[in-house]
């Protein structure tokens, strides 16, 4: 061998399993669930703002695991590398979005 | 698997643009950082001509206001960005025992991005006038109101070009780190270079696109006529204050952290001892990583963030002196009771330590809120980050030449003529700056072009130019050596320096095109070192000889930057009058735009279609072509 | 040894292909690297809309101008274009091309009726006077949809030449790991549209 490899070149033999769609239908049908409850939390209309606020963030959130963990398989062996950086990013992203709504006006 | 694909080999100059070797393009990188680190020395000498009497008129305030724009923009993004590139390609690979990095395709685009982007940059001074709002090109200063050249555009655009190549080399590297380490070499065997080279790369892919989106607000501000900074349609300018200081901070401690790792194993080599402290060294480096990124405002304490922000970037900014402060130490502990040589590169090691706490020290001066409010925007800012970025960085980049220079291009450099070098710079350099303080303290402003006599500036100020001079002096006595040592014959052994510790003193200098017949085997830190003290000459290897899989060499990474060069410049004249119709048709209507862009994208679509199957060295051709090379 | 490498792959391929070079494993790798840097790149403009969301000028707000119906087509659109990319990944596990190339396909088609969707809803806007020009708000909404509809654009133009070379040189060590890397993308892609239905189109709805 040429390299040696400390990412995912070990989990390879481990996972022969073939994986059904059902797994993932239901991923997508769980998004599509929290997609109509941000929708349908709007259109109502009514309801307390902050209220509205903080569910639209909580149902976003939510989608992005599902996206990022089943989909992008983060969740999966063998991802410490893509999660420590992915993570870095929206922790730098985050720094940014925090100045623009505390210390960009006075 | 003997399959030989035949490939192109190109010769003389087809050979250097074409090149996938990570050993050619850190030679590329060198020639470049050193053509921009001269302009932009250049450019400090005509600042400090200036400057050295009052009432000056040797340049224009125009002409000033240029010239100290660009000498910051130079000399971060394309004077000291590139010579840390440099090294890292010359070393990174042969540090952790790879035979290249992870895409070479890649590395070699970051190179011809970064330097299609400089000369875009530098193509101002030609055609249209510098940009003139300061490296910061604050807003609304760097705003079409107040600058009415296409400077700022030049500077917008060519950033985003070289930005660009930046992020590929800091990709490229994180993953040659993370994948192509040698057998046994696992994270906490790593060299000290190699660390702080991945925390940069890690820092350099998080803080780039960061600038990356403030430029493409100010080009759309300046060329589309957006409002991110317009007041009078809401926008503000704060706002470009965050995003290129979210970007700025960070971008310092990518630019000083290599240094570390540089100081780190000449300090350790020269001592003959191991680097005292390895894993606090590691924890330190990643916490002034993490730190780096938390304390941006500190550059805005003026700006009127109010006091609870400001609190707490104070006392952000004055941690970071402790994990700095645990580097200091242990560099310290390395050489208390080493048996230490003053070799050229020690001697700018050990120049730097003291440099460098002087450095720092402002720093936390700087830190303190309230007493910012005084020094702000002060020649006493000024002296601080020399001290840190010429004191601390330059002095590093300078051990690490002359440290691996015999490695990249087998070759000593003359020790008398080094020590001359070292001496002249090093006392120019506290010329120049420290007096610089002092001006600040006394109440002289950063970037004024001239100053009245008789306010206790008129000394200080020439002393501080004659300091430049003999700076300039020291750089002229490093090309010297450069000119007499190339016509040496290459002679430089493996291990040249003899104490040599890791893996990149193990093989030839310079190093075969696969640096490594069999990829070692790693038994500990200082893997080399290890294998000495065991009484082995050479490495174990963790291979049979085989034949060895090259990347082909490729035009398209250049083809590509071209692209990207004839795409900006086509941007920034969409709304000019060339006084020609057909001119004014093909830039106003982005048809010059389109050409480059579809040049770049079009090789990046034949990059995609042909494979590349590259090409093998056969053991029998190992056999002779390893010595000589 | 050296790294295994496109010729020998005719017989049978590994269940992982994205992952069986050295070569593939770093592009994953690299491209995860990649995406903590776009994730960085977002956030950023990001950041410039939601200070800038309130600044409207003479121009209208938030809430008078979006509708939400297209919004919500739009999401509903990419949302399954993300299913239909696990498919096309889990019809590379099973090294079934012609199943790849078509759900690559539908993902590609999917794609392109979400553009469309956006250049119509641009174009509505522009009809109204209501331009990049017209505010700080509109510039940083203009410039943060805008990019991420360039993304797509993109990754349109991306797939659209892996499915070609699907055909051209088949299911290879070589061709796997860009499918991968490509599906990748287009999940960060809507990833990004989570972020802008949410804190642009009903966070503008419900506070603008």
């Amino acid at each position: 061998m040429t390299n040696h490899d400390s990412n995912g070149g070990t989990t390879i033999k481990h996972r022969h399993r073939q994986e059904g769609p059902q797994k993932h239908v239901i991923a997508f049908i769980f998004s599509i669930v929290l997609t109509l409850i941000a929708f349908a939390s709007v259109a109502a209309g009514g309801v307390n703002t902050a209220f509205t606020v903080l569910l639209l963030l909580v149902m976003a959130v939510l989608q992005v695991l599902v996206q990022l963990g089943y989909w992008m398989h983060l969740k999966d062996k063998g991802h410490m590398i893509p999660i420590l950086f992915m993570a870095g990013g929206f922790f730098v992203a985050g720094l940014a979005i925090i100045a623009a709504l505390y210390w960009m006006w006075w | 698997m003997a399959h030989a694909h035949t490939v192109k080999r190109h010769k003389g100059l087809m050979d250097w643009l074409t090149t996938v070797d990570h050993k050619k393009i850190a030679i590329l990188y060198l020639v470049a950082g050193a053509l921009f680190f001269g302009i932009g020395g250049i450019e400090a000498l005509l600042i400090r001509v200036q400057l050295a009497k009052p009432m000056n008129d040797f340049v224009t305030a125009q002409q000033f206001n240029e010239l100290i724009t660009m000498h910051g923009t130079t000399m971060i993004f394309l004077g000291v960005m590139p010579i840390i590139f440099a090294l890292m390609n010359a070393v990174i690979p042969l540090q952790i025992g790879a035979r290249d990095v992870a895409f070479p395709f890649l590395n070699s685009l970051g190179f011809w991005t970064f330097l299609f982007g400089g000369l875009l940059l530098n193509l101002s001074w030609f055609i249209g006038g510098a940009p003139d709002a300061g490296w910061t090109s604050y807003t609304p200063l760097s705003s079409t109101e107040y600058s009415l050249t296409h400077g700022v555009d030049f500077y917008t655009i060519g950033l985003q070009i070289a930005g660009l190549g930046t992020l590929i080399g800091g990709i490229n590297f994180l993953a040659t780190i993370i994948t192509m380490r040698a057998p046994g070499m696992s994270y906490m065997r790593m060299p000290m270079f190699t660390w702080t080279s991945f925390v940069t790369s890690a820092m350099i892919l998080f803080a780039f696109p960061a600038v990356t989106v403030g430029l493409v607000l100010l080009t759309f501000d300046r060329i589309l006529g957006a409002n991110f900074f317009n007041v009078s349609a809401g926008g503000n300018p704060v706002l470009w204050q965050h995003i290129f200081w979210i970007f700025g901070h960070p971008e310092v401690y990518i630019l000083i952290l290599p240094a570390f790792g540089m100081i780190s194993e000449v300090v350790s080599t020269f001592s003959r001892k191991r680097l005292f402290g390895y894993s606090s060294m590691v924890f330190a480096t990643i916490l002034i990583a993490f730190l780096g990124f938390m304390v941006w405002a500190h550059h805005m304490f003026t700006t009127g963030l109010g006091p609870v922000a400001n609190a707490l970037f104070s006392i952000a900014t004055m941690l970071i002196a402790v994990p700095t402060g645990i580097k200091i130490f242990n560099w310290l502990f390395t050489m208390w009771g080493g048996q230490i040589r003053f070799t050229t590169p020690n001697l700018f090691a050990v120049g730097f330590i003291p440099t460098f706490v002087m450095g720092g020290v402002t720093g936390v001066m700087l830190a303190s809120a309230p007493a910012d409010y005084q020094y702000h925007d002060t020649y006493f800012v000024v002296a601080h980050f020399h001290y840190v970025i010429v004191g601390g960085l330059v002095l590093g980049l300078f051990a690490g030449l002359h440290y691996w220079w015999p490695k990249m291009f087998g070759r000593m450099l003359s020790e008398k003529l080094g020590k001359l070098e070292f001496w002249t710079f090093i006392i120019g350099f506290h010329m120049t700056f420290f007096v610089q303080h002092f001006l600040g303290l006394i109440g002289m402003q950063r970037r004024v072009f001239t100053y009245l006599p008789n306010q206790g500036f008129d000394l200080m100020n020439l002393i501080s130019t004659i300091g430049a001079f003999l700076m300039g002096v020291g750089v002229i006595v490093f090309l010297i050596n450069i000119g007499i040592t190339a016509a040496k014959p290459r002679n430089a052994s493996n291990d040249p320096w003899e104490d040599g510790r890791t893996l990149e003193w193990t093989i030839p200098s310079p190093p075969p095109e696969y640096n490594f017949k069999q990829i070692p085997l790693v038994r500990g830190l200082d893997a080399f070192w290890k294998e000495k003290m065991a009484g082995n000459k050479e490495m174990t290897p963790a291979e049979p000889v085989g034949s060895i899989h090259m990347p082909s060499p490729t035009i398209l990474p250049f083809i590509m930057s071209v692209g990207l060069f004839i795409a900006g410049l086509g941007f920034m004249f969409t709304s000019d009058d060339f006084g020609n119709s057909f001119m004014n048709f093909i830039f106003s209507n982005y048809i010059v735009t389109g050409i480059g862009l579809a040049i770049t994208f079009g090789s990046m679509l034949v990059r995609s279609l042909y494979d590349d199957h590259g090409w093998h060295i056969e053991p029998s051709e190992l056999n002779e072509k390893g010595v000589k090379a | 040894m050296t790294t295994p490498h496109a010729e020998q792959a005719t017989n049978v391929l590994p269940h992982e292909p994205e992952k069986a070079t050295l070569e593939g494993r770093n592009k994953v790798l690299g491209f995860w690297l990649f995406l903590g840097g776009e994730a960085v790149l977002f956030g950023t403009l990001f950041a410039t809309f939601l200070t800038l969301r309130n600044q409207v000028a003479d121009g209208p707000s938030a809430s008078e101008l979006f509708s939400l119906p297209i919004t919500a087509a739009a999401t509903f659109i990419l949302l399954v274009s993300s299913l239909t990319s696990v498919f096309a990944v889990q019809a590379l596990h099973r090294g079934n091309r012609s199943s790849l190339a078509k759900w690559l396909g539908i993902t590609v088609l999917l794609g392109l009726a979400f553009l469309v969707l956006e250049i119509y809803e641009f174009t509505e806007y522009m009809h109204e006077g209501y331009s990049m020009t017209t505010s700080a708000f509109s510039s940083a909404f203009y410039t943060l949809v805008g990019f991420h509809g360039a993304h797509v654009l993109f990754g349109i133009l991306w797939i659209s030449v892996i499915i070609g070379q699907l055909y051209k040189k088949g299911l290879t060590v070589v061709t796997a790991p860009k499918v991968y890397v490509s599906a990748m993308y287009w999940h960060f892609i809507d990833v990004v549209w989570v972020f802008i239905f949410t804190v642009v189109y009903l966070l503008g709805k419900v506070v603008g």
